[in-house]
């Protein structure tokens, strides 16, 4: 269990150090969405039930939290377990009693952390943003559900990283899972815009997108309606986690810990 | 009362196979044991497989075939057991870059489950000629410093078994120096201690025993003195009075007065003698070329 802490401890010391890179980078990002599309486009985008302004805003917020929260977390255990095979800490992580599940959990579980802060900050801009247009805060409807979306959210992204960067074995193959599959499905998951604005084609082709349930997982937390029912939200979260978490310790069984 | 040995390798094979190509042999079914409290030195040229066998006892790399034994325990079954027992300094220098000494230091005793062991930290930085630099990070320090913090690392956890990886590569001949002896304090300590060099003087005056690998083969193992003896002969250079200076080696079968009067060189014609014994450099070269 020490080891296990001590690693966990180690890289939200690491992500922690370099703190402008890893979580204000992201919070400016989400702050001019905010900006741009919650409060400058905001009064002409529709909702499905017809309102805009406010509704807009509140439903970008969430949307805005989860993609933050599966960005930063992919890339937290992606970036540190890259950058080890890159100096060769890598090998240290090999050498040392740390059991595969130590490994696993402790790489995740630090980018729950970060994704999280990184969620969290969005929020707290979106509050401000919100306060300043309307005159209230946003409450937060469900927050064992906001809790329970964050952590399986921050775990599934965490361990997807992880796994890419096992797999990689140059800098262009970890930015092209990043670049051409975590970002369009971010983008089509329904961040920005309500499945019930597109066409039927497209609906259903949402509906395949496992990102989807994650964004109104989360949105549901928050707003208390989604696009989706919770339970198959977060049923399709949790078979997530078991299909990564399968996928991540069959993978240890198989890879090296040798450095670039 | 039988002691268990501290490292044992048993009849390990190791096949790579890449992609393209065809499978590489490193090791061909190398057997041998490390006796407690020696220095045993694995010597072989580049690409003998001497790397890929640190690397199957720390469990980077797993065996096609056979097993490693730390004090009785498989590396196949027990690794995180064998792992608490084991100290490794590898060949190439790790760089680190988020954290500065202390924090690496204090991190990787955590990972062998220490949570308060500030206090061999501290010895260690002393002892290693670290402490003015336990808060800089390693891309601030030389290549010597570098080394040295390997080697905290690798004792961090106060291993009894320390392997240790061309420690001395491109590292100058004051710090090699420094190094030896505080590798020959650790064994007094009762560290037993495998490790791999390209300075065969060194390894003549550091081991106890030596193992010597070729194209995954073990070629030899055995004392470092009983090598030399076998497979070196003594050279002889003789000046006799009348100016004429006369090599010759020394057969083993025989002793300098028999080889001298072989010559017919008698006592009373020699001027100066000068006698040189075999070392391990010429009888690594005969195992290779055997």
């Amino acid at each position: 269990m020490t080891a296990f802490l001590f690693l966990l401890r180690k890289e939200c010391h690491r992500f922690m150090k370099v703190l402008v890179q890893t979580v204000l980078t992201p919070l400016i990002s989400s702050t001019l969405y905010l900006l741009i599309f919650g409060v400058s486009l905001g009064s002409q985008i529709q909702m499905p039930d017809g309102s805009t302004g406010e509704n807009y805003l509140a439903f970008l917020i969430p949307g805005l939290m989860m993609m933050g929260l599966m960005n930063n977390a992919f890339q937290n255990s992606s970036s540190s377990l890259v950058s080890s095979k890159f100096t060769g800490d890598i090998e240290d992580l090999g050498t040392v009693p740390l059991s595969r599940n130590n490994i696993i959990w402790a790489l995740s579980l630090a980018s729950v952390v970060r994704g999280t802060l990184v969620a969290a900050m969005t929020l707290l801009a979106g509050q401000i943003f919100f306060f300043v247009q309307y005159g209230h805060l946003l409450s937060v409807e469900h927050p064992l559900w906001l809790f329970y979306f964050l952590l399986i959210g921050g775990l599934v992204f965490g361990q997807m990283g992880m796994m890419t960067a096992f797999w990689a074995k140059t800098f262009d193959q970890l930015s092209a899972v990043s670049t051409f599959v975590i970002l369009p499905l971010t983008y089509l998951g329904g961040v920005f815009i309500s499945i019930h604005q597109l066409h039927p084609v497209w609906q259903t082709i949402s509906l395949l997108n496992p990102l989807f349930y994650f964004i109104n997982g989360l949105r549901y937390s928050v707003l208390g309606k989604a696009d989706v029912e919770v339970w198959q939200a977060a049923g399709l979260a949790t078979l997530s986690l078991a299909i990564m978490y399968v996928l991540a310790h069959r993978l240890f069984s198989k890879i090296s810990f040798s450095r670039w | 009362m039988t002691t268990i040995s501290p490292l044992q390798i048993e009849n390990v094979k190791k096949t790579f196979t890449p992609q393209k190509g065809k499978p590489v042999e490193a090791l061909k079914g190398i057997s041998f044991e490390v006796k407690p409290g020696e220095i045993f030195g694995l010597l072989g040229p580049n690409g003998a497989g001497k790397t890929t066998l640190i690397s199957i006892i720390t469990t980077l790399e797993k065996p096609t075939s056979g097993d490693v034994k730390v004090f009785g325990d498989s590396v196949l079954q027990k690794p995180l057991s064998t792992k608490k027992k084991v100290g490794v300094v590898p060949q190439e220098i790790v760089a680190s870059g988020f954290f500065d000494l202390e924090e690496l230091l204090k991190y990787h005793s955590g990972f062998y489950g220490l949570k308060n062991n500030e206090k061999r930290i501290d010895e260690l930085l002393t002892r290693l000629s670290l402490k003015p630099h336990a808060h800089k990070m390693m891309r601030q320090l030389s290549g010597g410093m570098r080394r040295r913090m390997m080697i905290a690392k690798a004792l961090v956890h106060s291993p009894k078994v320390l392997l240790l990886d061309e420690p001395t590569a491109g590292v100058d001949v004051e710090l090699r120096n420094n190094l030896w002896a505080f590798v020959r304090e650790l064994q007094s300590e009762g560290v037993s201690i495998v490790l791999t060099t390209h300075y065969l003087q060194e390894a003549e005056a550091l081991c106890d025993r030596v193992g010597i690998i070729n194209h995954g083969d073990l070629k030899y193992v055995g004392p470092t003195k009983d090598i030399i003896r076998e497979l070196t002969q003594k050279k002889v250079e003789v000046t006799l009075k009348t100016g004429e200076a006369v090599k010759f080696l020394v057969e083993k079968e025989d002793n300098l007065g028999l080889s001298l009067a072989k010559h017919k060189i008698s006592m009373d014609q020699i001027q100066d003698l000068k006698t040189t014994e075999g070392s391990l450099e010429e009888a690594f070269v005969k195992v290779l070329h055997k």
